[in-house]
């Protein structure tokens, strides 16, 4: 399959990869392709960067998916059917949304959202980010409003963590934290009264008189949401370890995040996710098919002449031995992959990525490949 | 390039007691990290490298940079005056719960509660408050004498969370639990890193536009939470082959004639021009540039610190604090 039929077929792709590789970019440009070739298409980025943003000429973070404007999508041509939305996801709407849906009531929901440490949720618990792109994800899923969705994750090793975020959730709220900080259990035993006064004068001596007590209240309101959580969470594992679901690694030709790609695969392939290809950016893997620089040669009329086509031919001479580096690492990419998994070079876009334009044909150049 | 250029003095930088590297992945982070400690420590001044790593089990790539056998949360020496540490947050809590309980079966049995450890282990600003903690005993550490023992560390900051996690650090703490002795100690920590007399930040990027806009953000992220930028750090600069009127000869030349090879070098080159423009105009602190090298991991470590070494020892020479480039 070529990234083409992927953009076609999958019903979620999602792209993982080591920081400042372009996955943002790729996810957008991406999207773009799908959109023009008809599909309706969300993505949905969670890094905190605004430059996708600007390049689809969206201002702010809204609590919704934005549209593209269609004159924008198809301006050289006529308008499709496809559409494209995108969505920078904000942890917080979609964490207070989540709070809303799965408490019982009302109340139950503001005792959490009005608690003072809701506020702290995200420095309190890891994994909170990552756990609102895969609620988000799932929601949007469940939905069933588009036809694909691009997730791009954040840079780090634990991008993958979305899924497993909950279990972070969990053991961060596991019962013996709950016991440290639980509710009172009603328990009236003497060993266990002496026990939680040395728990709780423990507790005050590192975090300072009342943060226990309000760690007890919150944890207590917080305790009833798990159910529901982990049940979103299966369905979206369902969702993402299924043949609709595609996830790409997006590298550039640096050893370090070569790296992260190798870590990404193995964290996938252990995870029992679907793996479909690397996708090469910022390399100069491609033919430019351009005339050798000594062709100038016979253009020079001085010696500065002279010497300029000399420096072009060296500089022409470094570039072809970087432009040999970066096949042999795609041919060593392409080795070794899973059936139907592919292995592209982006072409080197440079400084072209700062319009709506840049995307367009680097998502025609991506799906030509 | 014989030498780093910009031939800016590290010597003011070398005498603080902390310098941490930042940057986003992929930029080299790690292995400049390891070369300005390798430097300094051939200049003769006792470094400690420190990683604050948020994978502390994972292998350590610093550690394995400058030859550390060992990367853990203790102190292992690397060659001479040069040591290594990962720092943990676990020891950074120990330490804490030693230091803050009043007696110490107290913290002896905050330490054997799996409960409270799991709860500092959950939390990132607890996590991030326990390796601010270690590596502020480490700072403190001192000889009989009251030397310090690690007059100068040079801390590998995460590629993601950066030196602003712990900057924000002590706000975000401060008002979790105002008032605790957490608090108290995270103040502390932000006393050192925000005193310029004692720590510097080195951003490194590299001469590409969105790595640049990237470092003027995180220059302008700096000084909001008043941490002190020393220094831009840009790796792997493409060799300019050109005088300016050979350049300007093929400039003519091309637009004769149409592209040929080497275009795409040429235009990286002129990247890597206008990156250092906009961060000379948009920063006021010192730019060195080192060039890009056909080395990888320890080799590329010794030959950058190579590098870097000669305006050390120009700076001890003239006794002058700064040049410009």
């Amino acid at each position: 399959m070529n990234l083409d039929g992927m953009l076609r077929d999958k019903r979620v792709i999602v792209l993982c990869g080591a920081g400042g590789v372009g996955k943002t970019t790729t996810a957008a440009a991406l999207g773009v392709a799908a959109a023009r070739a008809g599909r309706h298409v969300l993505v949905l980025t969670i890094d905190p960067a605004r430059r996708l943003a600007e390049a689809m000429g969206l201002k702010e973070n809204g609590p919704e998916p934005t549209t593209v404007p269609l004159e924008r999508l198809y301006a050289d041509g006529p308008v499709g059917e496809g559409r494209l939305d995108v969505w920078m996801l904000e942890p917080r709407i979609v964490f207070e949304r989540m709070v809303r849906k799965l408490s019982a009531t009302e109340s139950a929901a503001r005792a959490i959202l009005d608690h003072r440490l809701y506020r702290f949720l995200s420095e309190l618990v890891a994994g909170v980010q990552e756990y609102a792109a895969a609620e988000a994800l799932d929601g949007f899923l469940a939905e069933g409003h588009y036809d694909l969705i691009l997730l791009d994750t954040p840079p780090s090793r634990h991008a993958l963590d979305f899924l497993e975020a909950p279990g972070r959730l969990a053991r961060f709220l596991d019962e013996r934290v709950v016991s440290l900080f639980g509710p009172d259990s009603g328990r009236t035993g003497r060993l266990w009264q002496g026990a939680q006064a040395l728990v709780g004068k423990v507790l005050d001596g590192i975090f300072g008189g009342g943060f226990a007590q309000e760690m007890r209240t919150f944890v207590g309101a917080f305790g009833g949401l798990f159910a529901g959580i982990r049940l979103h969470t299966e369905r979206l594992r369902e969702h993402l370890t299924s043949k609709d679901a595609a996830f790409l690694l997006v590298t550039s030709p640096e050893a370090a995040a070569m790296r992260e790609a190798t870590f990404f695969r193995d964290a996938l392939q252990a995870r029992g996710l679907p793996f479909a290809g690397y996708v090469l950016n910022r390399s100069w893997a491609r033919e430019d098919g351009l005339a050798p620089a000594a062709n100038l040669k016979p253009h020079a009329n001085n010696s500065t002449d002279t010497d300029a086509v000399l420096a072009l031919e060296h500089l022409a001479g470094v570039e072809d031995a970087r432009a040999k580096a970066h096949r042999s690492l795609l041919d060593r990419l392409a080795e070794g992959l899973p059936l139907g998994a592919l292995a592209i070079a982006a072409p080197d876009a440079g400084a072209d990525l700062e319009d709506f334009r840049g995307l367009v044909h680097l998502g025609d150049a991506l799906t030509v490949a | 390039m014989a030498r780093a250029d910009g031939g800016v003095v590290l010597d003011s930088l070398w005498n603080r007691r902390a310098v941490l590297v930042s940057g986003k992945g992929g930029v080299g982070k790690t292995t400049l990290s390891a070369a300005m400690a390798v430097a300094a420590a051939r200049s003769g001044r006792p470094v400690l490298l420190a990683e604050l790593s948020p994978d502390e089990g994972g292998p350590s790539t610093l550690a394995a940079l400058v030859g550390a056998k060992e990367a853990g949360a203790k102190v292992v020496p690397v060659r001479p005056n040069l040591s290594f540490v990962r720092l943990a947050a676990s020891e950074g809590h120990r330490q804490f719960l030693e230091e803050t309980l009043p007696v110490k079966w107290l913290a002896d049995a905050a330490l054997r509660s799996r409960a409270l450890r799991r709860f500092l282990e959950a939390g990132p600003a607890l996590k991030e408050m326990g390796l601010l903690y270690q590596m502020l005993t480490l700072v403190r550490r001192a000889h009989p004498d009251g030397r310090p023992m690690y007059p100068l560390a040079v801390v590998d900051l995460p590629a993601t969370g950066h030196a602003l996690a712990l900057a924000t650090l002590p706000r975000s703490v401060l008002s979790l639990m105002p008032g605790g002795p957490i608090g108290r100690a995270v103040r502390e920590g932000l006393d050192l890193l925000q005193d310029p007399t004692r720590t510097g930040v080195v951003l490194t990027s590299l001469p590409e536009p969105l790595p640049v806009s990237e470092t003027l953000s995180m220059a302008r992220e700096l000084k909001d939470v008043g941490l002190p930028l020393s220094a831009v750090l840009l790796n792997r600069l493409p060799e300019d082959p050109f005088t300016p009127e050979s350049r300007a000869a093929l400039d003519r030349l091309l637009e004769t004639h149409g592209p040929h090879r080497g275009q795409r070098a040429l235009e990286r080159l002129e990247r890597a021009r206008e990156a250092r423009k906009r961060l000379a105009e948009d920063t006021s602190v010192p730019q060195w540039g080192l060039p890009e090298l056909a080395l990888t991991g320890m080799a590329l470590v010794e030959r950058l610190a190579e590098l870097l070494l000669p305006t050390l020892e120009e700076a001890a020479h003239a006794g002058g604090r700064e040049a410009t480039p």
